[in-house]
């Protein structure tokens, strides 16, 4: 399990972090979400020692993490870190070893993981000849190569092309069932969603929410409605009672936000009079409305991308 | 895991990936090609040169047409003037209108005697032998000239200044052509952000030296090659006589040349890691390749005249021109052994600060994204 815990780092003027804690379990994927430069690369960073934090801790099964421990980890930035010139497989084995894999283990690992990708041939290539989603998974399988315990990815998702994606969250999913602890970032909340079981929303440094997606669905006030009324246009809902509010409107189709206190019956009753009830789905906010309120609770925007 | 793994599998990359690149290749053969030519090309044009031989006084009359038939026979075009006296002969072989010169009595007594400026000409001196002989055709018939020679240069002090000049350019060009590596590489890794991935199981030090390492086996290997295939070449054509202090002088040039490249390698990758682009990297590693400009000339200029002058003896114990000063004074013979051994101390020392100075540099700054960084900067940064 991974811990984080008061993490605060500030470079000069600018604090990165402030007093940042959360927390990522085996067999689980956490999306880590967060404005831009909320916090999320520094972070990470701080995981894998890439920064020292000013303040707070980071453990791994209740120790200190340590060189010996991050051999264990899967680090995946942002940008590329890879090779241009350098052959496909050369790579994996390169970067198996730095985590302490023997040569043979390493060479039989990254031949599996390329076959896997549908890479085996490809194996000599040097990664500049392929192509940008054939190089991204090169990518995901140098951090993948030495089977870690914590795979930490940064915008694992962002470029990629549906079959890109379909693959990587494939294989997220797949680490995690092993008992890896995957924790990713994203600006894809629909596909945070769809993926994770665990969310992190950092603002400013800080954590403003955290927990599992559908806990903290459960806890939201916030209760929405999604109503299309057949030919009734704006027509419907008409009058304010103070306790809806309508959030988009597509046509017939309405997305209100609706106080716990209103009452449903009516509401359904108001809608089959003004016309054919098509659709009338009465249920939790979505993680990106989560996301919305516990960024505006935070007060917005995050300092600028360092 | 052990730092000399980390740092064997750093340098091993480095030797694999860029010693089968083409890169490497190319600058191997092209530097050979460069230096055979600078062999070859002399002994070329040397092959049909025109001899111009003096014959001093009033030589016995058949002298001329025997020397033209001995040439005819060496296949050398000999072109035959008179002189008056030795002192125009002298003369003309000082201002190197002429090769040699003949002096042989009318009378045929003695075997003549043949002088040069600097050094025996073989083809002449055959040439005029044959000829004194078949001219004076007596009892002591088989007696060559006399061979006299005007300002024979010291033969070692040449040669060596030759070896010591060749060995402190190849220095210079073996450290700047993989410094470079080193520094493009390490902007590379940044840019690229592998370093990132890198530096989260190792430490930026051993990643450092480890580059450092790697590139310098490449670069002894280059070096080795050139300074084998010098050496031979240099023997067949037979235009360098080695000094007595070739061994030594290899052995010290190797050596120095791996002491100034882990120095200024280092440096150059410490500064390299300011530098968020490839174009800006050389800017930022100008103050050393501006030193090691600076402190090439001054050996070239300076210490090449006067090997044991005072500031030969300072750049000595300086870590930035000890690598090519002491080299130099050790192919020209002009330093005393305590003296080397210092050096090298200092400049293993130096070298071990710069390891550490340099990888704080670097791990301030190599993580550190957005445009060039200070060198202040990086080196009070905490990652």
């Amino acid at each position: 399990m991974l811990e984080i815990s008061g993490l605060t780092k500030r470079y000069g003027p600018v604090t990165a972090l402030d007093g940042a804690t959360l927390t990522a379990r085996p067999g689980r994927l956490l999306g880590f979400l967060g404005p831009n430069g909320a916090g999320k690369t520094t972070t990470m960073r701080c995981v894998f020692g890439l920064a020292t934090p000013d303040a707070g801790e980071v453990h791994w099964d209740g120790a200190p993490i340590d060189a010996a421990a991050r051999l264990r980890f899967g680090y995946m930035p942002e940008q590329r870190g890879l090779y241009p010139r350098m052959r496909v497989a050369d790579q994996l084995v390169y970067f198996g070893r730095h985590h302490g894999l023997r040569a043979a283990d390493a060479k039989s690992r990254a031949a599996t993981l390329l076959e896997r990708f549908g890479l085996g041939d490809r194996a000599r290539a040097k990664l500049e000849d392929l192509s940008h989603g054939n190089q991204q998974r090169v990518q995901l399988a140098a951090a993948l190569v030495h089977d870690p315990v914590l795979l930490v990815l940064d915008e694992p998702f962002s470029g990629l092309d549906p079959l890109g994606v379909a693959t990587m969250s494939e294989v997220l999913r797949e680490r995690a069932a092993a008992g890896v602890a995957v924790v990713f970032s994203s600006h894809q909340l629909d596909l945070v969603e769809e993926v994770c079981e665990d969310v992190a929303i950092i603002s400013g440094g800080r954590i403003v929410a955290s927990g599992g997606i559908d806990e903290l669905k459960a806890a939201s006030g916030r209760r929405h409605l999604d109503v299309e009324v057949g030919g009734a246009g704006s027509r419907w809902p008409g009058n304010d009672d103070g306790l809806t509010t309508v959030l988009e409107r597509d046509g017939d189709s309405v997305r209100l936000l609706v106080d716990e206190r209103a009452d449903l019956a009516s509401l359904l009753a108001s809608a089959q009079a003004a016309g054919e009830v098509r659709r009338f789905s009465y249920g939790p906010p979505r993680l990106s409305e989560l996301f919305m309120d516990a960024i505006g609770q935070a007060g917005g925007a995050g300092t600028p991308e360092r | 895991m052990k730092r000399t793994t980390v740092m064997w599998l750093v340098a091993r990359r480095e030797i694999v990936e860029r010693g089968r690149s083409r890169g490497y290749l190319v600058s191997l053969i092209f530097t050979l090609a460069l230096l055979l030519m600078a062999f070859v090309i002399p002994t070329l044009t040397k092959g049909d040169d025109t001899r111009h031989l003096a014959l001093v006084g009033t030589p016995p009359t058949e002298l001329q047409a025997q020397i033209n038939a001995a040439a005819g026979r060496n296949k050398v075009k000999v072109v035959i003037t008179a002189v008056p006296d030795e002192a125009t002969a002298k003369a003309q072989l000082a201002a190197k209108t002429i090769d040699a010169a003949l002096a042989l009595p009318a009378d045929k007594t003695g075997s003549g005697t043949l002088t040069f400026q600097e050094a025996r000409d073989a083809t002449i001196a055959e040439i005029c032998y044959e000829a004194v002989v078949i001219v004076r055709a007596g009892p002591d018939v088989l007696q060559p000239p006399t061979t006299q020679i005007v300002a024979p240069p010291s033969e070692d002090q040449s040669s060596a200044l030759i070896f010591a000049t060749a060995g402190i350019i190849l220095m210079f060009i073996g450290i700047f052509t993989y410094g470079q590596w080193v520094l493009t590489g390490v902007v590379e890794e940044k840019q690229s952000r592998v370093v990132e991935v890198l530096l989260s199981t190792i430490r930026p030090r051993d990643l450092l030296v480890g580059k450092v390492l790697g590139i310098a086996t490449l670069a002894i290997g280059q070096l080795a090659a050139l300074v084998i295939v010098g050496l031979v070449v240099s023997q067949l054509s037979g235009q360098v006589t080695l000094p007595p202090t070739t061994i030594g002088g290899v052995v010290q040039l190797v050596l120095w040349f791996v002491l100034g490249f882990l120095f200024y390698a280092t440096a150059m990758g410490a500064l390299g890691s300011l530098a968020s682009r490839p174009d800006e990297a050389n800017n930022a590693a100008m103050p050393v390749t501006m030193s090691a400009t600076l402190c090439y000339v001054a050996t070239l200029v300076f210490v090449i005249q006067s090997p044991s002058g005072a500031l030969a003896q300072v750049m000595t114990f300086i870590p930035f021109s000890a690598p090519m000063v002491v080299p130099m004074r050790v192919a020209l013979g002009a330093i005393e052994a305590w003296q080397v051994v210092i050096a090298i101390a200092v400049m293993m020392v130096a070298i071990a600060l710069l390891f550490e100075a340099g990888a704080r540099v670097y791990s301030g700054a190599v993580l550190a994204s957005g445009s060039r960084m200070k060198i202040r900067d990086a080196w009070r940064a905490r990652r």
